[in-house]
């Protein structure tokens, strides 16, 4: 999270409903350049519910993808495809 | 069977067991990720991942070589898991009609933006906290955050994966995502972080 001073950003958000929608865009790369543009470069500096938000959501999606993937598969569910598929 | 409509493909024994080996076999550990956060069961998700693969093998001159495997077969992995394990559980489908509309109420939009959860108490969930809130969602709100935050598959892909329109899927995985900060922050709780 960077050091920003937060004093003289805005403590309710004026577009929630808005807002909420893009950065659910943001976080998934399915923004154009226009919107990250608006919303990470102006927006985030002056509303902090967003500030917040975006680096609330940003932190899960990284915990998610450290934390709930990366395992193996079996190594006997992999011979036994590979068995199955080669006889077949 | 198909993610795009493909024409039906001709293949040798020899380019089949290419596409098996290059372009589906270095999937199976996603595959299987997948198939064990549906089913949360080892058993179970090795059936459910050979059934899968056995299948892609079958209908494998339905898939155009070069596209998109990945896609292609956790597609046939959620069609499997809704015929063959979801009937056996009965369990219903609790997502329902309101999944739009919630997501443009008002009030409901007031609460989202302020957040019963700090980013600070995400740090100390360093063990199985986030899986274990991410197992404890209903299947479909689990479904898209998989797709979605674990395997990065884009909208449209999603969209085609679970034969929902991509507004279907951008709303509920608005949801889905506010019922895991609502588990996470039940943790926080637990941990002894205070709420704002
Ligand atoms: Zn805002
Ligand atoms: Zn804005």
């Amino acid at each position: 999270m960077s050091n920003s001073d937060q004093s003289h950003m805005k403590q309710d958000c004026s577009n929630k409903r808005d807002c909420l929608e893009m950065l659910q865009l943001i976080l998934d790369g399915e923004a154009t350049h226009e919107q990250k543009e608006h919303f990470l470069k102006h927006h985030l500096d002056e509303c902090l519910p967003c500030y917040k938000n975006y680096h609330l959501e940003l932190k899960i999606k990284e915990l998610l993808k450290t934390k709930c993937c990366g395992g193996q598969a079996p190594s006997d569910l992999v011979e036994q495809i590979k068995n199955k598929i080669g006889a077949a | 069977m198909e993610l795009e409509e493909a024409p039906k493909q001709h293949y040798s024994e020899e380019e089949k067991q290419n596409i098996f080996n290059n372009e589906f076999m270095p999937h199976i550990h996603s595959m299987y990720n997948f198939g064990y956060r549906l089913t949360l069961d080892a058993d179970d998700s090795k059936d459910l991942v050979q059934d899968t693969y056995l299948k892609a093998y079958r209908f494998i001159e339905s898939f155009q070589k070069g596209t998109n495997a990945k896609a292609w077969l956790f597609r046939i992995l959620k069609n499997s898991f809704i015929n063959d394990y979801r009937k056996k559980s009965k369990e219903p489908s609790k997502v329902d009609y309101q999944e739009v509309e919630t997501y443009y109420n008002s009030e409901e939009v007031d609460r989202q933006i302020t957040p019963d959860l700090r980013v600070e108490a995400l740090k100390d969930m360093i063990g199985d906290e986030i899986s274990n809130a991410l197992n404890a969602l209903d299947v479909d709100f689990r479904t898209v955050i998989i797709l979605c935050d674990l395997e990065g598959f884009k909208y449209d892909e999603m969209a085609k994966i679970l034969d929902i329109p991509i507004g279907t899927v951008r709303s509920r995985l608005h949801r889905a995502r506010n019922l895991l900060k609502e588990k996470l922050s039940e943790y926080a709780k637990q941990m002894g972080y205070k709420t704002t």
